[in-house]
Protein backbone atom coordinates (compact mmCIF):
# COMPACT_ATOMS: atom_id res chain seq x y z
CA UNK A 1 0.00 0.00 0.00
CA UNK A 2 1.20 3.11 -0.88
CA UNK A 3 1.18 5.90 2.61
CA UNK A 4 -0.35 9.11 0.63
CA UNK A 5 -3.72 10.15 -0.57
CA UNK A 6 -5.44 8.75 -3.34
CA UNK A 7 -6.20 10.55 -6.55
CA UNK A 8 -8.74 9.88 -8.66
CA UNK A 9 -7.71 6.42 -10.46
CA UNK A 10 -7.17 6.21 -14.83
CA UNK A 11 -6.13 9.80 -14.43
CA UNK A 12 -2.68 8.76 -16.20
CA UNK A 13 -4.31 7.07 -19.15
CA UNK A 14 -5.95 10.06 -20.37
CA UNK A 15 -3.58 12.70 -19.29
CA UNK A 16 -0.71 10.86 -21.11
CA UNK A 17 -2.09 11.59 -24.95
CA UNK A 18 -2.24 15.36 -23.90
CA UNK A 19 1.33 15.35 -23.11
CA UNK A 20 2.14 12.68 -25.91
CA UNK A 21 0.66 15.07 -28.83
CA UNK A 22 2.78 17.55 -27.39
CA UNK A 23 5.77 15.73 -26.64
CA UNK A 24 5.83 13.33 -30.36
CA UNK A 25 6.29 16.17 -32.75
CA UNK A 26 9.15 17.92 -30.46
CA UNK A 27 10.97 14.18 -30.38
CA UNK A 28 9.67 13.87 -34.09
CA UNK A 29 11.56 17.21 -35.66
CA UNK A 30 15.11 16.09 -33.96
CA UNK A 31 14.15 12.52 -34.43
CA UNK A 32 13.95 13.49 -38.42
CA UNK A 33 16.71 16.30 -38.31
CA UNK A 34 20.26 15.40 -40.03
CA UNK A 35 22.71 16.52 -37.65
CA UNK A 36 25.83 16.20 -40.10
CA UNK A 37 24.24 18.79 -42.66
CA UNK A 38 22.73 20.94 -39.78
CA UNK A 39 25.05 23.82 -39.54
CA UNK A 40 25.52 23.74 -43.83
CA UNK A 41 21.12 24.17 -43.60
CA UNK A 42 21.43 27.25 -41.28
CA UNK A 43 24.35 29.23 -42.32
CA UNK A 44 23.54 28.93 -46.17
CA UNK A 45 22.19 32.58 -47.57
CA UNK A 46 18.45 32.44 -47.39
CA UNK A 47 18.84 31.01 -43.75
CA UNK A 48 21.17 33.47 -42.27
CA UNK A 49 19.40 35.85 -43.57
CA UNK A 50 16.48 35.36 -42.42
CA UNK A 51 18.00 34.41 -38.87
CA UNK A 52 20.04 37.97 -38.69
CA UNK A 53 16.48 39.37 -39.89
CA UNK A 54 14.63 37.55 -37.18
CA UNK A 55 17.61 38.32 -34.35
CA UNK A 56 17.29 41.77 -34.95
CA UNK A 57 13.35 42.61 -35.74
CA UNK A 58 12.42 40.92 -32.64
CA UNK A 59 15.15 42.44 -30.17
CA UNK A 60 13.85 45.36 -31.66
CA UNK A 61 9.89 44.67 -30.96
CA UNK A 62 11.17 43.63 -27.29
CA UNK A 63 12.51 46.94 -26.70
CA UNK A 64 10.07 48.94 -27.92
CA UNK A 65 7.20 46.52 -25.16
CA UNK A 66 9.77 47.64 -22.63
CA UNK A 67 10.18 51.08 -23.53
CA UNK A 68 6.14 51.94 -24.25
CA UNK A 69 4.72 49.27 -22.41
CA UNK A 70 6.30 49.66 -18.68
CA UNK A 71 4.79 52.90 -18.36
CA UNK A 72 1.27 51.43 -19.79
CA UNK A 73 1.58 48.14 -17.08
CA UNK A 74 2.28 50.69 -14.49
CA UNK A 75 -0.57 52.63 -14.81
CA UNK A 76 -2.89 49.89 -15.39
CA UNK A 77 -1.82 48.52 -11.83
CA UNK A 78 -1.88 51.74 -10.18
CA UNK A 79 -3.99 53.83 -11.46
CA UNK A 80 -7.74 54.88 -11.89
CA UNK A 81 -8.81 55.78 -15.13
CA UNK A 82 -11.61 56.21 -17.61
CA UNK A 83 -12.02 53.23 -19.85
CA UNK A 84 -9.78 51.38 -18.08
CA UNK A 85 -10.68 48.26 -18.53
CA UNK A 86 -11.67 49.13 -22.22
CA UNK A 87 -7.77 49.76 -22.11
CA UNK A 88 -6.52 46.68 -20.58
CA UNK A 89 -9.35 44.18 -22.93
CA UNK A 90 -7.72 45.87 -25.91
CA UNK A 91 -4.41 45.49 -24.86
CA UNK A 92 -4.60 41.99 -24.56
CA UNK A 93 -6.68 41.37 -27.21
CA UNK A 94 -3.77 40.20 -29.42
CA UNK A 95 -3.38 37.11 -27.23
CA UNK A 96 -6.53 35.87 -28.29
CA UNK A 97 -6.73 36.93 -31.95
CA UNK A 98 -5.92 34.99 -34.73
CA UNK A 99 -2.55 36.25 -35.90
CA UNK A 100 -3.16 36.78 -39.10
CA UNK A 101 -5.99 38.75 -38.68
CA UNK A 102 -4.09 41.17 -36.51
CA UNK A 103 -1.59 41.19 -39.62
CA UNK A 104 -5.05 42.78 -41.78
CA UNK A 105 -5.99 45.27 -38.98
CA UNK A 106 -2.15 46.11 -39.15
CA UNK A 107 -2.66 46.81 -42.90
CA UNK A 108 -6.15 48.34 -42.74
CA UNK A 109 -4.37 51.05 -39.94
CA UNK A 110 -0.93 51.19 -41.23
CA UNK A 111 -0.96 50.03 -44.98
CA UNK A 112 -0.98 52.73 -47.27
CA UNK A 113 -4.59 53.09 -48.00
CA UNK A 114 -4.65 52.75 -44.05
CA UNK A 115 -6.50 54.56 -41.78
CA UNK A 116 -2.85 56.26 -40.48
CA UNK A 117 -0.79 54.78 -43.16
CA UNK A 118 -2.65 57.14 -45.92
CA UNK A 119 -1.79 60.14 -43.75
CA UNK A 120 1.58 58.64 -43.36
CA UNK A 121 2.08 58.33 -46.79
CA UNK A 122 0.28 61.74 -47.81
CA UNK A 123 1.99 63.97 -45.34
CA UNK A 124 6.08 62.35 -44.57
CA UNK A 125 6.10 60.23 -47.58
CA UNK A 126 6.68 56.92 -45.24
CA UNK A 127 4.97 53.38 -46.33
CA UNK A 128 5.14 51.00 -43.65
CA UNK A 129 3.37 48.22 -45.06
CA UNK A 130 5.79 45.45 -46.63
CA UNK A 131 9.09 46.82 -44.91
CA UNK A 132 11.32 45.66 -42.33
CA UNK A 133 9.55 48.16 -39.97
CA UNK A 134 6.12 46.53 -40.26
CA UNK A 135 7.77 43.05 -39.60
CA UNK A 136 8.57 44.23 -36.06
CA UNK A 137 5.22 46.47 -35.52
CA UNK A 138 3.74 42.79 -36.40
CA UNK A 139 5.73 41.56 -33.79
CA UNK A 140 5.08 44.55 -31.41
CA UNK A 141 1.60 43.18 -31.97
CA UNK A 142 1.48 39.96 -31.47
CA UNK A 143 4.16 39.79 -28.06
CA UNK A 144 3.42 43.03 -26.25
CA UNK A 145 0.36 42.05 -24.48
CA UNK A 146 3.05 38.88 -23.15
CA UNK A 147 4.88 42.08 -21.57
CA UNK A 148 2.22 44.38 -20.42
CA UNK A 149 0.36 41.83 -18.49
CA UNK A 150 3.30 40.14 -16.71
CA UNK A 151 4.22 43.85 -15.50
CA UNK A 152 0.82 44.60 -15.00
CA UNK A 153 0.67 41.58 -12.58
CA UNK A 154 4.22 42.48 -11.25
CA UNK A 155 3.66 46.06 -10.39
CA UNK A 156 0.23 45.12 -9.20
CA UNK A 157 2.04 42.97 -5.63
CA UNK A 158 4.18 45.91 -5.46
CA UNK A 159 3.68 46.77 -1.88
CA UNK A 160 2.48 50.43 -1.87
CA UNK A 161 3.59 51.06 1.94
CA UNK A 162 7.15 50.34 0.44
CA UNK A 163 7.04 52.44 -2.37
CA UNK A 164 5.26 55.21 0.24
CA UNK A 165 8.35 54.49 2.38
CA UNK A 166 10.66 55.41 -0.26
CA UNK A 167 8.98 58.47 -1.10
CA UNK A 168 9.29 59.54 2.55
CA UNK A 169 13.12 59.38 2.72
CA UNK A 170 13.15 61.76 -0.10
CA UNK A 171 12.82 60.13 -3.04
CA UNK A 172 10.47 61.93 -5.89
CA UNK A 173 8.23 59.90 -8.05
CA UNK A 174 10.97 58.98 -10.61
CA UNK A 175 13.99 58.27 -8.15
CA UNK A 176 11.39 55.65 -6.21
CA UNK A 177 10.37 54.16 -9.46
CA UNK A 178 14.15 53.34 -10.46
CA UNK A 179 15.49 52.37 -7.49
CA UNK A 180 12.79 50.58 -5.33
CA UNK A 181 9.93 50.14 -8.07
CA UNK A 182 11.90 48.44 -10.41
CA UNK A 183 14.47 46.97 -8.14
CA UNK A 184 11.34 44.81 -6.67
CA UNK A 185 9.76 43.95 -9.81
CA UNK A 186 13.36 42.39 -11.62
CA UNK A 187 12.44 38.94 -11.87
CA UNK A 188 9.35 39.73 -13.19
CA UNK A 189 10.58 42.18 -15.85
CA UNK A 190 13.38 39.56 -17.14
CA UNK A 191 10.87 36.79 -17.37
CA UNK A 192 8.49 39.20 -19.09
CA UNK A 193 11.44 40.21 -21.69
CA UNK A 194 11.99 36.98 -22.49
CA UNK A 195 8.76 35.69 -23.18
CA UNK A 196 7.82 38.67 -24.92
CA UNK A 197 11.21 37.81 -27.33
CA UNK A 198 10.14 34.20 -27.54
CA UNK A 199 6.56 35.52 -28.83
CA UNK A 200 8.07 37.87 -31.20
CA UNK A 201 10.92 35.48 -32.43
CA UNK A 202 8.16 33.16 -33.29
CA UNK A 203 5.59 35.49 -35.16
CA UNK A 204 3.96 34.22 -38.30
CA UNK A 205 0.69 35.45 -39.18
CA UNK A 206 0.54 39.04 -38.60
CA UNK A 207 4.15 39.37 -40.28
CA UNK A 208 2.86 37.93 -43.40
CA UNK A 209 -0.32 39.88 -43.62
CA UNK A 210 1.28 43.32 -42.81
CA UNK A 211 4.87 42.93 -43.96
CA UNK A 212 4.96 39.92 -46.28
CA UNK A 213 7.32 37.37 -47.04
CA UNK A 214 10.44 39.10 -48.76
CA UNK A 215 13.57 37.41 -48.31
CA UNK A 216 16.20 39.99 -46.51
CA UNK A 217 13.65 42.41 -45.63
CA UNK A 218 10.40 40.47 -43.81
CA UNK A 219 11.58 37.16 -44.27
CA UNK A 220 12.04 35.97 -40.83
CA UNK A 221 13.23 32.60 -39.59
CA UNK A 222 9.14 31.40 -39.13
CA UNK A 223 8.82 32.46 -42.58
CA UNK A 224 11.73 30.92 -44.16
CA UNK A 225 10.64 27.89 -43.13
CA UNK A 226 7.06 27.98 -44.63
CA UNK A 227 8.55 29.00 -48.14
CA UNK A 228 11.03 26.24 -47.62
CA UNK A 229 8.06 23.68 -47.00
CA UNK A 230 6.22 25.12 -49.86
CA UNK A 231 8.97 24.38 -52.15
CA UNK A 232 10.45 20.93 -50.71
CA UNK A 233 13.65 22.54 -49.45
CA UNK A 234 15.56 21.06 -46.98
CA UNK A 235 15.68 23.66 -44.53
CA UNK A 236 12.86 23.80 -43.53
CA UNK A 237 13.55 21.13 -41.08
CA UNK A 238 16.86 22.52 -39.77
CA UNK A 239 15.75 26.11 -39.14
CA UNK A 240 12.58 24.31 -37.03
CA UNK A 241 15.21 22.62 -35.26
CA UNK A 242 16.80 25.72 -34.34
CA UNK A 243 13.80 27.37 -33.19
CA UNK A 244 13.14 24.70 -31.15
CA UNK A 245 16.27 24.75 -29.60
CA UNK A 246 16.02 28.40 -28.86
CA UNK A 247 12.19 27.93 -27.54
CA UNK A 248 13.04 24.59 -25.06
CA UNK A 249 16.01 27.14 -24.01
CA UNK A 250 14.42 29.63 -22.88
CA UNK A 251 11.63 27.18 -20.81
CA UNK A 252 14.71 25.95 -18.90
CA UNK A 253 15.84 29.59 -18.60
CA UNK A 254 12.46 30.52 -17.22
CA UNK A 255 11.85 27.36 -15.26
CA UNK A 256 8.64 27.67 -15.06
CA UNK A 257 9.21 31.38 -13.65
CA UNK A 258 7.12 32.80 -16.29
CA UNK A 259 4.12 30.70 -15.40
CA UNK A 260 4.34 32.16 -11.91
CA UNK A 261 4.83 36.05 -13.19
CA UNK A 262 1.46 35.42 -14.97
CA UNK A 263 0.08 33.88 -12.00
CA UNK A 264 0.48 36.15 -9.35
CA UNK A 265 3.92 38.78 -10.91
CA UNK A 266 6.14 37.00 -9.93
CA UNK A 267 8.86 37.62 -7.37
CA UNK B 1 6.97 76.42 16.63
CA UNK B 2 5.91 72.87 15.82
CA UNK B 3 3.64 70.72 14.14
CA UNK B 4 -0.11 71.08 13.95
CA UNK B 5 -2.43 68.91 12.33
CA UNK B 6 -6.27 70.33 12.34
CA UNK B 7 -7.66 67.89 9.55
CA UNK B 8 -10.65 65.56 8.49
CA UNK B 9 -10.48 62.62 6.68
CA UNK B 10 -13.65 61.09 5.47
CA UNK B 11 -14.19 57.84 3.72
CA UNK B 12 -17.29 56.07 3.16
CA UNK B 13 -18.90 55.63 6.59
CA UNK B 14 -15.68 56.61 8.48
CA UNK B 15 -14.84 60.16 9.36
CA UNK B 16 -11.27 60.71 11.03
CA UNK B 17 -10.58 64.19 13.12
CA UNK B 18 -7.58 64.99 13.88
CA UNK B 19 -6.33 67.89 16.19
CA UNK B 20 -2.85 67.65 17.64
CA UNK B 21 -0.11 70.23 18.20
CA UNK B 22 3.53 68.38 19.09
CA UNK B 23 6.23 70.40 19.77
CA UNK B 24 9.91 69.56 18.75
CA UNK B 25 11.61 67.49 21.31
CA UNK B 26 8.18 65.80 22.73
CA UNK B 27 7.24 61.89 21.71
CA UNK B 28 3.63 61.47 21.26
CA UNK B 29 2.16 58.53 21.55
CA UNK B 30 -1.17 57.57 19.91
CA UNK B 31 -3.24 54.64 21.21
CA UNK B 32 -6.39 53.66 20.14
CA UNK B 33 -8.12 50.14 19.00
CA UNK B 34 -7.56 48.60 15.27
CA UNK B 35 -9.03 49.99 12.43
CA UNK B 36 -9.56 53.56 14.34
CA UNK B 37 -7.22 55.86 11.57
CA UNK B 38 -4.00 55.33 13.83
CA UNK B 39 -1.79 54.70 10.54
CA UNK B 40 -4.06 57.22 8.29
CA UNK B 41 -3.41 59.81 10.85
CA UNK B 42 0.37 59.25 10.21
CA UNK B 43 -0.12 58.72 6.68
CA UNK B 44 -1.61 62.18 6.32
CA UNK B 45 1.43 63.65 8.13
CA UNK B 46 3.94 62.00 6.09
CA UNK B 47 1.62 62.64 2.84
CA UNK B 48 0.86 59.43 1.99
CA UNK B 49 -2.51 60.64 2.60
CA UNK B 50 -4.19 63.97 1.49
CA UNK B 51 -6.53 65.70 4.09
CA UNK B 52 -10.31 65.88 3.17
CA UNK B 53 -10.45 68.94 4.67
CA UNK B 54 -8.08 71.14 6.96
CA UNK B 55 -4.48 71.88 7.74
CA UNK B 56 -1.19 70.66 8.47
CA UNK B 57 1.69 72.71 9.15
CA UNK B 58 5.36 72.55 10.39
CA UNK B 59 6.77 75.27 12.18
CA UNK B 60 4.51 77.50 9.97
CA UNK B 61 5.47 75.71 6.80
CA UNK B 62 1.98 74.45 5.10
CA UNK B 63 2.03 70.89 4.36
CA UNK B 64 -1.43 70.21 3.44
CA UNK B 65 -4.54 72.83 3.20
CA UNK B 66 -7.45 72.15 1.59
CA UNK B 67 -8.93 75.70 1.79
CA UNK B 68 -5.38 76.64 -0.39
CA UNK B 69 -5.45 73.54 -2.05
CA UNK B 70 -1.74 73.13 -1.16
CA UNK B 71 -0.27 69.75 -1.14
CA UNK B 72 3.62 69.11 -0.27
CA UNK B 73 4.61 66.12 -1.82
CA UNK B 74 6.11 63.75 1.06
CA UNK B 75 9.83 63.99 -0.25
CA UNK B 76 9.83 67.48 0.39
CA UNK B 77 7.91 67.08 4.18
CA UNK B 78 11.25 66.17 5.89
CA UNK B 79 9.81 63.12 7.71
CA UNK B 80 11.06 59.89 8.64
CA UNK B 81 9.42 56.77 9.01
CA UNK B 82 9.30 53.08 10.58
CA UNK B 83 6.33 51.71 9.54
CA UNK B 84 5.02 48.26 10.55
CA UNK B 85 7.06 44.99 9.72
CA UNK B 86 10.10 47.59 9.23
CA UNK B 87 8.84 48.66 5.80
CA UNK B 88 12.47 48.01 4.34
CA UNK B 89 13.42 47.55 0.44
CA UNK B 90 13.46 43.86 0.24
CA UNK B 91 15.72 43.82 -3.10
CA UNK B 92 18.46 45.85 -0.73
CA UNK B 93 21.03 44.94 1.31
CA UNK B 94 20.86 46.59 5.26
CA UNK B 95 23.72 48.96 4.31
CA UNK B 96 21.85 50.16 1.33
CA UNK B 97 19.10 50.19 3.03
CA UNK B 98 19.83 52.82 5.91
CA UNK B 99 21.83 54.92 3.53
CA UNK B 100 19.02 55.17 1.12
CA UNK B 101 17.83 58.58 2.42
CA UNK B 102 21.45 60.58 1.99
CA UNK B 103 23.19 58.76 -0.73
CA UNK B 104 25.78 56.08 -1.37
CA UNK B 105 28.82 58.15 -0.35
CA UNK B 106 27.04 58.70 3.26
CA UNK B 107 28.80 55.24 4.00
CA UNK B 108 32.16 56.92 4.40
CA UNK B 109 30.83 59.38 7.36
CA UNK B 110 31.28 59.30 10.77
CA UNK B 111 27.74 59.28 11.21
CA UNK B 112 27.24 56.02 9.47
CA UNK B 113 29.78 54.45 11.60
CA UNK B 114 27.71 55.80 14.82
CA UNK B 115 24.76 54.66 13.63
CA UNK B 116 25.84 50.59 12.71
CA UNK B 117 27.19 50.97 16.50
CA UNK B 118 24.17 52.20 17.85
CA UNK B 119 21.75 50.03 16.12
CA UNK B 120 23.96 46.72 16.57
CA UNK B 121 24.44 46.10 12.63
CA UNK B 122 27.82 45.76 12.36
CA UNK B 123 27.48 42.51 11.12
CA UNK B 124 24.61 42.72 9.16
CA UNK B 125 25.46 45.20 6.50
CA UNK B 126 25.85 43.22 3.34
CA UNK B 127 22.81 40.70 3.91
CA UNK B 128 18.76 41.29 2.57
CA UNK B 129 16.02 42.23 5.01
CA UNK B 130 14.68 38.69 3.99
CA UNK B 131 17.91 36.57 5.95
CA UNK B 132 16.95 39.26 9.03
CA UNK B 133 14.95 38.61 12.51
CA UNK B 134 11.81 40.99 13.18
CA UNK B 135 14.05 42.56 15.65
CA UNK B 136 16.67 43.40 13.51
CA UNK B 137 14.70 44.68 10.86
CA UNK B 138 13.37 46.73 12.84
CA UNK B 139 16.80 47.76 13.98
CA UNK B 140 17.23 48.64 10.54
CA UNK B 141 13.99 50.69 9.95
CA UNK B 142 15.35 52.54 12.89
CA UNK B 143 18.89 52.96 11.52
CA UNK B 144 17.33 54.37 8.45
CA UNK B 145 15.17 56.99 10.30
CA UNK B 146 18.09 57.85 12.25
CA UNK B 147 20.33 58.60 9.08
CA UNK B 148 17.93 60.39 6.88
CA UNK B 149 17.43 64.12 7.73
CA UNK B 150 14.28 65.37 9.37
CA UNK B 151 12.44 66.93 11.31
CA UNK B 152 9.66 64.72 12.04
CA UNK B 153 9.66 61.21 12.99
CA UNK B 154 6.60 59.02 12.36
CA UNK B 155 7.11 55.29 13.82
CA UNK B 156 3.99 52.72 13.53
CA UNK B 157 4.04 49.90 15.87
CA UNK B 158 7.47 48.90 15.68
CA UNK B 159 7.61 46.56 18.11
CA UNK B 160 4.27 44.78 17.23
CA UNK B 161 4.29 41.30 16.47
CA UNK B 162 7.88 40.64 18.23
CA UNK B 163 9.01 38.64 20.40
CA UNK B 164 10.08 39.74 23.99
CA UNK B 165 13.84 39.90 23.68
CA UNK B 166 13.99 41.51 20.53
CA UNK B 167 11.06 44.32 21.87
CA UNK B 168 13.33 45.24 24.59
CA UNK B 169 16.31 45.65 22.28
CA UNK B 170 14.19 47.56 20.34
CA UNK B 171 12.42 49.66 22.93
CA UNK B 172 16.06 50.42 24.20
CA UNK B 173 17.51 51.25 20.75
CA UNK B 174 14.52 53.77 20.41
CA UNK B 175 15.34 55.52 23.39
CA UNK B 176 18.51 56.45 22.58
CA UNK B 177 17.77 57.13 19.23
CA UNK B 178 14.86 59.84 20.79
CA UNK B 179 17.04 61.38 23.75
CA UNK B 180 19.48 62.63 20.93
CA UNK B 181 16.48 63.91 18.01
CA UNK B 182 15.56 67.13 18.08
CA UNK B 183 12.27 67.15 15.64
CA UNK B 184 8.70 65.70 16.82
CA UNK B 185 8.30 62.12 17.34
CA UNK B 186 4.55 60.48 16.88
CA UNK B 187 5.09 56.51 17.93
CA UNK B 188 1.90 55.18 17.50
CA UNK B 189 1.65 52.09 20.15
CA UNK B 190 -0.15 49.67 21.46
CA UNK B 191 2.09 48.83 24.58
CA UNK B 192 1.36 50.93 27.97
CA UNK B 193 5.24 49.75 29.08
CA UNK B 194 6.42 51.17 26.02
CA UNK B 195 4.66 53.93 26.46
CA UNK B 196 5.43 54.76 29.92
CA UNK B 197 8.80 54.59 28.79
CA UNK B 198 9.25 56.27 25.89
CA UNK B 199 6.29 58.92 25.36
CA UNK B 200 6.44 62.40 27.00
CA UNK B 201 2.41 63.17 25.90
CA UNK B 202 -0.27 60.28 24.94
CA UNK B 203 -3.11 60.78 22.67
CA UNK B 204 -6.26 58.47 22.36
CA UNK B 205 -8.22 57.79 19.11
CA UNK B 206 -11.65 57.90 20.54
CA UNK B 207 -14.96 56.35 18.26
CA UNK B 208 -18.65 57.22 17.87
CA UNK B 209 -20.41 54.67 16.15
CA UNK B 210 -23.54 55.23 14.91
CA UNK B 211 -24.63 55.52 11.24
CA UNK B 212 -21.15 57.27 10.69
CA UNK B 213 -18.49 55.76 12.19
CA UNK B 214 -15.90 58.79 13.59
CA UNK B 215 -12.73 58.17 15.06
CA UNK B 216 -11.21 61.55 17.02
CA UNK B 217 -7.71 62.52 18.05
CA UNK B 218 -7.34 65.53 20.42
CA UNK B 219 -3.62 65.99 21.96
Amino acid sequence: MKRSLSAPSGLWLVALPAAAIVIVPVLAVFWRTDWSSFLTSISNETSRTALVLSLRTSLVATSLALVFGTPLAWLLANRDFKFKSLVRAFCVLPMVLPPVVGGVALLYAFGRRGLVGARLDEWFGIQLAFTETAAILAQFFVAAPFFILVMEAAFDQVDRRIVGTARTFGAGPWRTFATVTLGLVRPSLLAALVLTWARALGEFGATIAFAGNTAGRTQTVPLAVYSQLESGGDDALALSTLMMIVSLGVLIALRGRWVSALRRGGQ
Amino acid sequence: MSLEINCQLRRDQFNLEVHLTVAPGSVLAITGENGSGKTSTLDMIAGLLACTTGKISLNSRVFDDSTTNQFVQPEKRSVSTVFQGGGLFSHMTVEKNIVFGRGAAFRNTPRFDSAVEQFDLAGLLSRKPSTLSGGQRQRVALARAFLAPSEILLLDEPTTSLDATSRDEVRSAMKTFFETYNGVVILVSHDDAEIAELATNVAQITISRGENTTATLHS
